[in-house]
């Protein structure tokens, strides 16, 4: 409002005014005020009290008010103290007020102790001097603080009191003043140093107690406390465990075991006089859990034995925790010997071996430690809360201040600071992530402050945000709500800024504020993050960049998260790569930038695509228009075979050129070969869908293959002398087609009337030759092999024979073979009565009346244990052999044959030419038991997935390693990701696959071999 | 873990340690050797030592032969054998591929694995070996007949005996390394041998094992004999096995004892006992791995060739010792069928897992058997529902061939590996004709 003018409002009662001062209850508050303390110290309050205004300023006027007339009680001289305050106006009014409102724990406090109302008025307890304060807390348990080795003269309990009570005077007047602040975030690490002066300061009164309660006061040891986390870096929480590490040094003249007993005879006084039970409440657990071999380790080491567990034993993590070292009590000689042992450690972490992998389960663990119900609410952990900040912060300091001394502070803020002023982050965007991690911490101080409190969850009633709200500058529970979310938002984004960005070279920079990072610089990131040829990327980076282009410029935008994501993937150096070419290719059309940029959800797919899968790279490189799918779920749905075939249709009446039209034909199964392989990566297509898809794709490129073949017959002189059929046979009839496979199939044929029985027989056979040719033959899109070797008699038997020719060939020489072969027969092109009449004839053979005889199932048997010896490669361990192997894909395949050619007669089920249907058939009639059937499907699908896994990992759909389960580390890692296994499965994917095997070859013999 | 590398450091500088033996164990259960120099010794703690895997047994895929062994400094010993100037000290290694996971292969990985799968149900597995062997005179060789050097019998005192010496002297041996003996004696064959380990973890007691058999050789070596760990080396005279005492302790507590119970045996020492049983058939074929374990097994006297458990029944399988009233944390099961030439790793792994599996589901234990199950007749096996352990290599094969709980406590790996070995091993022996053969049939065909 610019003009207030005069309050034209009726007078309102005293019940609306509370509640236009921001009362909730006002009820309640009307009753308060008439307390008979609160009137006894203050006089009746009504409308227009002066206490009511003030009130209205508290984070919560109704717990402000209830704490008042608690605080009205306390007896003389604190009562004439309280009323004092309140008639003044002033800092120090407003600071008990805001604590009131605030804190319920200090304001029992205050109810407890009245003597520290004086406390308030401490002019400046934060930013007060580091020395005067520890100096404050050892002359509390009477230590003088200028001795080298302060000795407590309160020794125990007492000593242990006092330190307590002066520790929470301080802390009272630290709350007090960060409450009033009216910029709280400007405030903020004023207010971080402040408590952890503080927590060091006690920590050396607790280790003044500690030496009074020891003989000769511990002389035998120099003890030296490190401050850990927080505490090390100087930006203290109101409530938090206190991390330390011990560090002693034996005295002159004193053996080292002797010390060592010592010291941490020290440490364990020290750690009571903070945090055992005592008088006075206990400040926080000092937690030592750090120290080398965490809670099974020594308490107490020397420098050079830390020196040792460091460069041998620690991990990752634990260098990490160590940028935070910083000594806060004890001995600093020694404090220091120790930090400047450890430090060219930690700036040597990132040379590790596992550097890489354990920094990315690091930040795993960060996002996945939240506990679901807490997810909503966590400030400090998962994606976007304070941890992910001060990741990222520690990361990029490890990985650049190998190099650069100036970026290694342990305050987070402070290196953020310096890591942009580095050059190492962007200006703007440091900023923008320094004001986030303010804001959350503020708000998890209010929080914490509130009922004093280690707490890091964001409150749920619309009461305690109130409270929160108004205690940090805000107006209400929504605002504050929606300013916390905002910011998670904000840090996941400007962790991608912050990380990648600087990784571009300078030309691309977006803003002034933008950096670029040295080559050196970048190259470290690069690797840091899982680049194995960081030299390789920076040049993809470079070329995707430069220029003033458009593209150029889009690409400049995209590519900091695209960076992060395929770092994100089993192989970020193949995505970027893939990539580059991709953009290369359609990075002049109009729509293939923009829809990465407008869409997160098709540029994340697009990252996940290129780092995962080589055969999906190329694929998308072959097929631009896949890159469209990405946006729109319902295109990365296969295709049905009706669709695909009212596309080939269509695509056929508008072609007359042959070729031409053969050349479109083998284009739209390629398009649905990447639309499968798309689907399979992203999960979206199982394997049972993918082999749908696949096989589909190849059934409609034969279909209209012959058509085209009947067309040229049908317009040439002899016009048609016959129809024709085409029978997919084994795993394309079994619609179990790989990404590899070839079509098997069987020609028919059938003389129209009239038509001399050579004549029609020679252009049968020109016809299958003319299919073959226009799907095999060299061209710009993909071959589909036609493959005609299970015919009758073999590569020795004519290509096509007529319907005839087979009733006459399957009645004379049918062998138990070709039944077996016959059940994956389906007929799928050509002269529909033709096909009914093809399957009528084979259905006897492979369904015989009364079930397959003795002497077929011996032969059958025979030829499965023939083709185990003998079709295995050389050299192949049989129980990695995914299609010929113990329980790969023919041992599983056989038994579900060997029970169709048994039962296939009797039950309707078994008469599919498919597996898994077959099997599941089998288990409903009991042929199988359920188990049996479980175990054997399970394995058969985990080998299909891995054959095809071989191929999207690799892009080779050809050669005998894509039916091998591979033993290299790295294929496996590519493979179990790209079967959803989370990252670091290899082994266990790997195991799996082997169990499932046995167990099915398990079942398999058993049924086959009885 | 840095003090215990830091203790071998020094101690191989003060001693003057010239030689480094890195030990490891193949799958069939034979110790591998490979010697650094104390210069290597950091390097070794840190990286491992590379080696070709591809010629140990069962130790690695042909395509990845590249190895690594890592030292457990904890095993860290010198070799009392090796004289004491210019020492030769060895540790116990764990086999890792090159990027650092544990190799499937590797036996020790296989107990660790399935010790820290009880250790997550807050059990530590403890076993108390007594080991069984023979001393012959030097030469012992296949086509030579084998020269007991006694003719003493169970417990006997063998004057001026050879073995008696010999035992002084492999004693004072061990416990120079270490390992403390519990007991030891003549044990029923001419020139045959017990002696017992003290019970300690069973990772800490498999490493005793293989460091057992390899200073009972050395010792019988300096005295001009030879030692065997045969399982059946003579077929008129008793096998060697090593019953192996058995128990799990829940902290510092025993958890096989339960005051006041029958035996005083706790539930879940029942549980365990019956799991024991219940997969003892699909175990065989590593507790007894040879085709000459299953001489042994079916020797007759008190070998353990028939699932039933006991109380201080000498023929059961499975047997409870007396216990003292009142010492509730000896509480513990032997389990008799083991031999001395089974690979320890790999048995105590099947022990414990076969125990943990009656624990969690909660098997039934069935009745004791009170009589020497020798002296029943079939039908009266049959009626009390006692069945045999496999009769030979092969039976025990195709059982461990359908076992799930081999499999998975093995790994997919050893398991697959196990059963193709024991299968060729089989078919070698299928293939002789022995002296028997020719003996009993040459005459008269």
């Amino acid at each position: 409002m610019t003009d207030e003018g005069p309050d034209t409002r009726r007078p309102a009662s005293l019940r609306a005014l509370l509640i236009r001062k921001g009362f909730v209850d006002a009820g309640r508050a009307e009753q308060l005020l008439a307390d008979r303390d609160l009137t006894a110290l203050l006089g009746p309050v009504g409308e227009g009290h002066e206490l009511l205004d003030t009130l209205g300023r508290a984070a919560s006027p109704d717990d402000a008010l209830l704490a008042l007339t608690r605080l009205a009680a306390v007896p003389e001289p604190y009562g004439a103290q309280v009323r004092g305050l309140l008639a003044s106006p002033g800092e120090v009014r407003d600071r008990l007020v805001a604590v009131l409102g605030a804190s319920t724990a200090l304001s029992d406090h205050l109810v407890r102790h009245p003597e520290d109302l004086a406390a308030l008025a401490e002019p400046t307890p934060i930013g007060a001097d580091t020395q005067a304060v520890r100096a404050e807390l050892l002359a509390a348990v009477g230590a003088d603080p200028v001795a080298a080795d302060p000795v407590a003269a309160l020794a125990g309990a007492e000593g242990t009191d006092a330190m307590r009570r002066t520790y929470r005077r301080r802390l009272l007047a630290i709350a007090a003043a960060d409450l009033v602040s009216t910029e709280p975030l400007s405030l903020l690490p004023a207010v971080g140093s402040a408590l952890a002066d503080l927590a060091a300061a006690a920590l050396e009164a607790g280790l003044a107690v500690a030496r009074a309660e020891l003989p000769d006061h511990g002389r035998a040891a120099r003890l030296a406390v490190l401050g850990m986390g927080k505490t090390g870096g100087r930006e203290l929480n109101y409530v938090s465990d206190v991390d330390v590490i011990y560090v002693a040094e034996p005295a002159d003249g004193v053996a080292e075991d002797e010390a060592l007993a010592v010291a941490a005879r020290l440490a364990a006084g020290m750690t009571r006089a903070c945090s055992a039970p005592s008088g006075e409440p206990a400040l926080w657990p000092v937690d030592a859990a750090l120290r080398p071999e965490g809670k099974q380790g020594q308490l107490v080491r020397t420098v050079a034995s830390h020196l040792a567990y460091y460069e041998r034993w620690a991990k990752t993590w634990e260098f990490q925790a160590l940028l935070k070292a910083r000594v806060v009590a004890g001995d600093r000689e020694i404090g220091r010997a120790y930090t400047e042992a450890i430090s060219p450690l930690v700036w040597r972490a990132v040379e590790r071996e596992n550097f890489v992998e354990d920094s990315q389960a690091m930040r795993r663990r960060v996002e996945d430690h939240v506990p679901p119900s807490e997810a909503d609410r966590q400030l400090k952990l998962g994606q976007g809360g304070l941890r992910d900040v001060e990741f990222t912060v520690q990361l990029l300091q490890l990985v650049h201040g190998r190099g650069d001394e100036t970026i290694r502070s342990p305050h987070t803020l402070s290196a953020l600071q310096a890591l942009s002023a580095g050059g190492y982050v962007g200006r703007d965007h440091a900023a923008r992530l320094a004001v986030c991690y303010r804001l959350l911490r503020v708000l998890e101080h209010r929080i914490q402050l509130h009922r004093l409190r280690r707490t890091h969850l964001m409150p749920t009633s619309d009461v305690d945000l109130r409270r929160l709200a108004r205690s940090a500058g805000m107006a209400s529970a929504a605002e504050v709500d929606e300013r916390w979310r905002s910011v998670r938002r904000e840090v996941r984004h400007l962790h991608e800024e912050l990380f990648y960005r600087p990784l571009l070279p300078a030309t691309a920079s977006l803003t002034s504020e933008d950096v670029s990072l040295s080559p050196e610089a970048a190259k470290a990131r690069l690797a840091a993050i899982g680049y194995r040829d960081p030299v390789g990327a920076m040049r993809h980076i470079q070329a995707l960049t430069e220029g003033v282009s458009r593209r150029a410029a889009i690409q400049r935008q995209l590519l900091p998260v695209l960076l992060g994501w395929f770092a994100d993937g089993a192989d970020p150096d193949a995505g970027l790569l893939a990539f580059r070419r991709l953009s290369d290719e359609l990075g002049s059309t109009h729509w293939y930038l923009k829809l990465l940029r407008d869409s997160g959800v098709a540029a994340h797919r697009l990252a996940h695509l290129l780092s995962t899968s080589r055969y999906v790279a190329d694929a998308m490189a072959r097929s631009p228009e896949s890159v469209t799918w990405l946006d729109d779920d319902g295109e990365l749905t296969p295709r049905s075979t009706e669709r695909l075939a009212g596309e080939v249709d269509k695509l056929l009446t508008r072609q007359d050129d042959p070729e031409g039209a053969a050349t479109l034909l083998r284009a739209v199964r390629r398009r649905e070969m990447a639309r499968t392989a798309v689907g399979q990566v992203l999960g979206s297509t199982d394997v049972v869908a993918a082999a749908d898809a696949l096989t589909a794709a190849a059934e409609v490129a034969l279909v209209g293959a012959l058509r085209i073949a009947e067309y040229e017959v049908e317009h040439s002189a002899d016009g048609l002398l016959t129809r024709m059929c085409i029978v997919a046979m084994g795993r394309f009839g079994g619609r179990e087609t790989g990404y590899g496979s070839d079509a098997d199939v069987l020609f028919v044929h059938d003389p129209l009337p009239g038509a001399g029985e050579p004549e029609a027989q020679a252009q049968a056979s020109g016809i299958a030759t003319r299919v073959r040719a226009l799907l095999g033959q060299v061209g710009p899109e993909p071959a589909l092999e036609v493959d005609a070797d299970l015919r009758p008699e073999g590569r020795n038997g004519p290509l096509v024979r007529s319907l005839a020719s087979y009733a006459e060939y399957y009645g004379r020489w049918s062998s138990p073979w070709e039944s077996q072969a016959l059940l994956r027969g389906r007929a799928i092109a050509g002269d529909p009565e033709l096909r009914e009449r093809f399957e009528a004839l084979v259905d006897p053979l492979r369904y015989p009346e009364g079930g397959a005889g003795a002497a077929v199932v011996k032969e059958v048997r025979r030829l499965k244990a023939r083709m185990e010896a003998e079709r295995l490669p050389r050299g192949f361990d049989p129980s990695r052999h995914l299609k010929l192997g113990r329980g790969g894909l023919s041992d599983v395949e056989w038994t579900a044959q060997l029970l169709q050619l048994q039962h296939g007669h009797e039950i309707p089920g078994l008469r599919t030419t498919s597996t898994l249907p077959a099997l599941a058939a089998a288990a409903r009639a009991g042929l199988l038991s359920p188990e049996d059937y479980e175990q054997l499907r399970e394995a058969w699908l985990m080998a299909s997935r891995l054959r095809n896994a071989n191929v999207l990992w690799t892009g080779r759909t050809g050669g005998q390693q894509v039916d091998v389960l591979p033993h290299d580390r790295l294929t496996l890692m590519g493979l179990s990701r790209l079967l959803g296994y989370p990252p670091g499965s290899g082994s266990e994917m790997e195991e799996t696959y082997l169990r499932l095997g046995r167990r099915a070859r398990a079942v398999a013999e058993r049924v086959i071999y009885g | 873990m840095d003090r215990q590398q830091d203790f071998v450091l020094r101690t191989v500088e003060e001693r003057d340690i010239r030689f480094i033996r890195l030990w490891f164990t193949d799958v069939a259960g034979i110790l591998k050797s490979v010697a650094i120099a104390p210069a290597e010794l950091e390097a070794a703690f840190s990286e491992g030592i590379g080696f070709d895997g591809s010629a140990i047994e069962g130790l690695t895929r042909v395509v990845e032969s590249d190895m690594l062994a890592k030292p457990d400094p904890s095993t860290f010993q010198v070799l009392p054998w090796r004289g004491e100037r210019h020492g030769t000290a060895r540790m116990f290694c764990d086999i890792q591929t090159p990027d650092g996971e544990p190799s499937s292969a590797d036996p020790r990985w296989v107990l660790k694995r399935t010790l820290a799968k009880a250790s997550d149900q807050g059990l530590t597995f403890y076993v108390h070996p007594e080991i069984e062997f023979y001393l012959f005179e030097n030469p012992a060789e296949p086509d030579l007949p084998l020269v007991p050097v006694d003719s003493g019998g169970y417990f006997d005192h063998v004057p001026r005996g050879t073995g008696h010496d010999f035992r002084r002297a492999a004693i004072s041996m061990l416990e120079s390394m270490g390992i403390s003996v519990e007991f030891s004696h003549h044990e029923a064959g001419p020139g045959q041998n017990e002696i017992d380990l003290r019970y300690a973890d069973a990772l800490t007691t498999a490493d005793n094992v293989m460091t057992f058999r390899t200073v009972v050789k050395e010792v019988a070596l300096e005295q001009g004999l030879y030692a065997s760990f045969m399982p059946k080396p003579m077929a008129d005279q008793p096998g060697s096995g090593m019953h192996s005492h058995l128990s799990l302790f829940e902290g510092d507590r025993n958890a096989f004892h339960e005051p006041g119970a029958p035996m005083e045996l706790s539930a879940n020492a029942r549980k365990f006992i019956a799991g024991l049983l219940h997969h003892s058939a699909e175990i065989t074929a590593i507790t007894n791995q040879y085709v000459n374990s299953y001489k042994r097994l079916w020797g007759g006297a008190e070998a353990p060739s028939y699932i039933c458990w006991g109380h201080n029944n000498r023929s059961a399988l499975v047997r409870v010792p007396l216990y003292k009233p009142g010492k509730g944390n000896s509480s513990r099961v032997e389990y008799r069928a083991v031999d001395s030439a089974a690979n320890p790793y790999l048995s105590f792994a099947l022990l414990l897992a076969a125990g943990m599996k009656g624990i969690e589901e909660n098997y039934e234990l069935p009745d004791g058997a009170e009589d020497d199950v020798w002296e029943l007749t079939d039908s009266e096996r049959r009626s009390l529902g006692i069945e045999p352990l496999p009769s030979s290599l092969e039976q025990a094969v195709s059982v461990m061939e359908r076992s799930e709980l081999v499999a998975e406590t093995l790994g997919e790996h050893v398991f697959d590996y196990v059963l193709r070995n024991k299968r060729e091993e089989w078919q070698a022996y299928r293939a002789q004709v022995t002296p028997f053969e020719l003996k009993r049939y040459l005459p008269v065909l």
